[in-house]
C-alpha cells in the first residue's frame, strides 16, 4: 500500500513538473546554427531558439543524441535544411520526439529548402557510385546570403502562421534583416569582386551556392567523390589541374581534417581559406557576422594570392 | 488450478489488450481537446480571426473535440511520385517527402574455427568454417499517416524468410507517450534491440543468445513508452510480448507451446533509459532493464532477468576530428525457478571501440558467463545449457574498414575459453557488409 502512495505521489509530482513551464515564447529547434541565427533574428523576443548541431560540426554526421529528441519533444517548430542533409540522423529523432506538432507535414515542420533556388539537382537517375550524392540537389545553400535572406522570409511567414499575435513583428524583423543582408551584400560583393571568374579548389561539394553568388569557378574537389576521403592519385591530379589553371585558393570547411588541403595549398602554392561550417550561434554570433567573417577569410585569401 | 477456474484470466488478457489498443486508437483518432501539458504555442488555442464563441461553436459541432492534434497539411503536398518509375523512392526537390524507404543489408563472412563445434550462439553469427551468409535484411520504413509509422525488418537466410520485426509506432499520442505494436525486439538493455548493421563486432555477445536466444529477445506484443517531462532525457518503456520461441524467448517459455491463459503467461519487460550530455564531446546513456515471464519447467515457475547497460561515447565536435571512442558495458542477472531450486547466473560483456580515422576503427570486447548456481550456492544442472558447468569467457578484437558509410569490411579474431571444454577455441572472421537503398538514420 505504501508503495502505491509513493507511486501516486511521484505521478503527481511529474504532472506538476510537466505543467509548470508555461512559456510565452515559441520554442524553435533548428538542425544547423545558421538557421537558428536566422530564426532568432526574425523571431526576436518571441522565440526561444536552439540549434541541434554546432557550427563546428559536420551537418552530415551529427550524433542522434537522445537529448536532441528531448529538445524536439518540447519544440513548437522544427526548421531543417532538407535536401537529405540531415537524413542520417534527424528521422529517428523526429519519431523519438513523440511530438505531433513537428512531424513532417505539420505546420511545426519547416523544410527551408523550399525557399531556395536549388542548385546541382541531378538531371537523371542517381546512384551511389557517384559518392554520397544528394538526390534532391545541393543542400549547402546557407553560404549564399541571398538564399539566407529568402529563408529568413520563409521562416518569418511560418512563425506568423504559428503565432499570429506577433505576425507583424516577424514580418517587420524579416524585412529589416533582409535589408541589412542586402546592404552588407553590396559591400561583400565589392570586396570580393576579384573572385569573379577565379579558379578555386574546394574540399567538399559545399561551394556551389558560394560560387553561384561570387562568380568563382570551383575547378576541382579534394574529395574524389562526395564523402570519399582524398587519396594520393586524386590529389596529384588536382594539383596538376590547379597549377595548370592557376587556382587562386583552396577552400575547406572547418569541420573537415585539413591535412591534405594544407599540403595541396603549399604545393600549388595558393592560400588555404578555412570556412566556418556555420554560425557560432551559441556564442551569440549572427548570420551576417558569420558571412562577414567568411568574406573576410576569402578577402585575405584573395590578397594572399595576389601577393604570392 | 483447473482450466475452468483459469478461464477468467484468459478473458482478462483479451480485455486488457483490447483496452490498450482501443485507447491507443481512440487517442489517435480523436486527439484530446486540451493540448498536451507542455504544448505552448498560441496556435493551438483559438486560431487568429476567430472569437472564442465561434471556436466553442465549432467544438460543439465536433462533440467537444477539436482537431488540434491533427497535423494539418499546410506545407508542400506529398511528392506525387510514389516510386512509380523508380525502384527506390527519391524525395522530390524541396519536398523531402517520400512514401517508402527500402534498403537491403547484406552481411556475409568467411570464418575459420579451431573447434569442430564452435560455441557461436547468435543466429547471425558466422558458425562454421568457410563462407557464411549472416543475413540479408530487407528494411522497410514509412510514415503510414499522421498517426502511425511502419517499420519492418525481414531477414532472408539461405533457406527461408523470417519476419524479424514488423511494427507500427504511434506519432501523435499526447503526453509524450508512444505505443509500438506488432513484432519487435524488446528494448531490454542496449544490444538486444540493435541489428547487425549497428554492431561493433561480427557476432553478438553470447550473453544475448544464452539468455534470450539466437535471434535476441523479441515477440508479438505491444509496448508503451513515455518520455518523461524531467529536464534530462528519461525514457520509461514497458512491453508485453509473447513468451514463446526457442530463438527469441529462450529463458521463458522457449520452444514449448503453452497457451496464454493469463497475463502472467506473457513476457513483461520494463526499461528506464537516461541520457546525460556530459559535454559537447562526451555523452553517457545508462539503462536499467527487467524482464519477467513464465518458464516451462513447472507450474507457475518464472524467469526474471535484470540488466544494466552503460554507453559512454566520446566524439569531439567542437573541432575537426574523425575520432570516436565508445565504451559499452552490459550485465545481465538471470533468476530461474525450476523444480525444487532457483537457478541464478550472470552474463555480460564490455567493449571498447576506437574509430581513429574516417575509414578505420578497432575494437576489443571481453565477455563472461557464469554457470548456473542453485540456492545452496553450488553449481546446479542447467536445463537449457547442461554443459555450462563452469565459467566461459571470450575475448574478441577486430579491425574495421569503411570504404564509405554504405560498405564495411571487418577482420575479427577471438579466443573463446569455455572452461568445461578441454581447450580454448580460436576463431577468425572476415566479414563484408553492404547497404543499398534508402539512407537509413542511425540511432544513438
Amino acid at each position: 500500500m505504501r508503495h502505491l502512495h509513493f507511486v501516486a505521489a511521484m505521478c503527481a509530482a511529474l504532472c506538476l513538473l510537466a505543467a509548470a513551464p508555461a512559456r510565452a515564447a515559441l520554442n524553435v529547434v533548428t538542425t544547423v546554427p545558421d538557421l537558428a541565427a536566422l530564426t532568432k533574428a526574425v523571431g526576436g523576443e518571441h522565440v526561444d531558439v536552439q540549434s541541434m548541431a554546432l557550427g563546428s560540426q559536420d551537418p552530415h554526421r551529427v550524433d542522434a543524441k537522445p537529448s536532441l529528441a528531448l529538445a524536439l519533444n518540447r519544440a513548437d517548430l522544427l526548421v531543417c535544411v532538407g535536401l537529405d542533409l540531415e537524413i542520417g540522423w534527424l528521422p529517428n529523432l523526429l519519431t523519438g520526439s513523440r511530438n505531433p506538432r513537428i512531424q513532417v507535414g505539420s505546420p511545426g515542420y519547416l523544410n527551408a529548402s523550399q525557399f531556395v533556388r536549388v542548385l546541382e539537382v541531378p538531371p537523371g537517375k542517381v546512384d551511389r557510385s557517384e559518392g554520397d550524392v544528394h538526390p534532391g540537389g545541393n543542400p549547402h545553400y546557407l553560404y549564399d546570403p541571398r538564399q539566407g535572406a529568402a529563408v529568413a522570409r520563409g521562416i518569418a511567414e511560418r512563425l506568423a502562421q504559428l503565432d499570429a499575435k506577433h505576425a507583424a513583428d516577424y514580418r517587420a524583423n524579416a524585412a529589416k534583416l533582409t535589408a541589412e543582408i542586402d546592404k552588407a551584400r553590396a559591400d561583400w560583393e565589392k570586396r570580393l569582386a576579384g573572385l569573379r571568374g577565379a579558379p578555386v579548389i574546394a574540399f567538399h561539394k559545399t561551394t556551389a551556392y558560394l560560387a553561384d553568388w561570387l562568380g568563382f569557378e570551383p575547378i576541382a574537389f579534394l574529395e574524389p567523390k562526395p564523402g570519399i576521403p582524398p587519396n594520393p592519385s586524386h590529389v596529384a591530379g588536382v594539383l596538376v589541374l590547379a597549377r595548370q589553371r592557376k587556382a587562386r585558393m583552396v577552400l575547406i570547411e572547418s569541420y573537415y581534417n585539413d591535412r591534405e588541403a594544407k599540403m595541396l595549398a603549399n604545393m600549388i602554392p595558393a592560400p588555404l581559406v578555412t570556412l566556418h561550417g556555420g554560425t557560432d550561434f551559441r556564442a551569440g554570433e549572427t548570420y551576417i557576422q558569420h558571412i562577414n567573417e567568411m568574406v573576410g577569410g576569402l578577402e585575405k585569401g584573395l590578397a594572399g594570392a595576389k601577393g604570392g | 488450478m483447473s482450466s475452468v477456474s483459469r478461464r477468467p484470466h484468459g478473458a482478462l488478457v483479451v480485455v486488457s489488450i483490447a483496452v490498450l489498443l482501443s485507447a491507443a486508437g481512440a487517442s489517435a483518432q480523436e486527439p484530446p481537446s486540451s493540448p498536451p501539458a507542455d504544448a505552448g504555442p498560441p496556435a493551438s488555442e483559438v486560431p487568429p480571426g476567430l472569437t472564442p464563441e465561434e471556436m466553442a461553436e465549432i467544438e460543439k459541432a465536433f462533440g467537444g473535440e477539436t482537431q488540434q492534434g491533427v497535423p494539418a497539411s499546410t506545407s508542400a503536398p506529398p511528392d506525387a511520385r510514389p516510386g512509380g518509375g523508380l525502384p527506390l523512392s527519391i524525395p522530390g526537390a524541396g519536398s523531402g517527402t517520400n512514401f517508402l524507404d527500402l534498403s537491403f543489408i547484406l552481411d556475409v563472412a568467411a570464418a575459420g574455427f579451431s573447434s569442430k563445434e564452435p560455441l557461436q550462439g547468435g543466429a547471425h553469427d558466422p558458425t562454421r568454417n568457410g563462407f557464411n551468409l549472416q543475413q540479408l535484411e530487407l528494411s522497410i520504413g514509412s510514415v503510414v499517416d499522421p498517426y502511425f509509422r511502419f517499420d519492418a525488418n525481414i531477414v532472408y537466410s539461405q533457406f527461408g524468410v523470417e519476419i524479424e520485426e514488423a511494427y507500427g509506432t504511434t506519432l501523435a499520442l499526447p503526453y509524450s507517450l508512444q505505443v509500438r505494436a506488432g513484432q519487435f525486439l524488446t528494448r531490454f538493455g542496449r544490444m538486444n534491440a540493435t541489428h547487425p548493421h549497428a554492431w561493433d563486432f561480427v557476432d553478438q555477445p553470447f550473453a544475448m543468445s544464452r539468455v534470450f536466444g539466437a535471434e535476441g529477445n523479441r515477440g508479438l506484443g505491444v509496448e508503451l513508452s513515455w518520455l518523461t517531462p524531467l529536464p534530462w532525457f528519461v525514457e520509461v518503456t514497458g512491453s508485453a510480448t509473447d513468451a514463446t520461441g526457442e530463438a527469441t524467448a529462450r529463458s521463458f517459455l522457449g520452444a514449448s507451446n503453452d497457451r496464454v491463459l493469463s497475463p502472467l503467461d506473457l513476457q513483461l519487460t520494463g526499461a528506464v533509459k537516461q541520457f546525460f550530455p556530459l559535454s559537447d564531446d562526451l555523452s553517457l546513456l545508462w539503462g536499467l532493464s527487467a524482464a519477467t515471464g513464465p518458464n516451462p519447467t513447472g507450474y507457475r515457475n518464472r524467469t526474471d532477468v535484470y540488466g544494466t547497460d552503460l554507453y559512454l561515447r566520446y566524439r569531439p565536435i567542437t573541432a575537426a576530428s574523425d575520432t570516436l571512442v565508445t565504451l559499452q558495458v552490459e550485465a545481465l542477472y538471470r533468476r530461474r525457478q525450476v523444480p525444487d531450486d532457483v537457478l541464478t547466473d550472470y552474463n555480460g560483456y564490455a567493449q571498447l571501440a576506437w574509430r581513429f580515422s574516417q575509414r578505420w576503427a578497432t575494437a576489443a570486447r571481453y565477455e563472461l558467463g557464469t554457470a548456473a548456481h542453485g540456492q545452496d550456492g553450488e553449481v546446479a544442472a542447467d536445463p537449457l545449457d547442461p554443459e555450462w558447468t563452469k565459467n566461459r569467457d571470450r575475448v574478441s578484437v577486430n579491425l574495421t574498414f569503411w570504404p564509405t558509410e554504405f560498405s564495411r569490411l571487418r577482420l575479427q579474431a577471438a579466443r573463446d575459453d569455455a572452461r568445461w571444454r578441454d581447450e580454448a577455441d580460436y576463431s577468425v572472421f572476415l566479414a563484408l557488409e553492404l547497404v543499398t537503398g534508402a539512407h537509413g538514420a542511425h540511432a544513438f
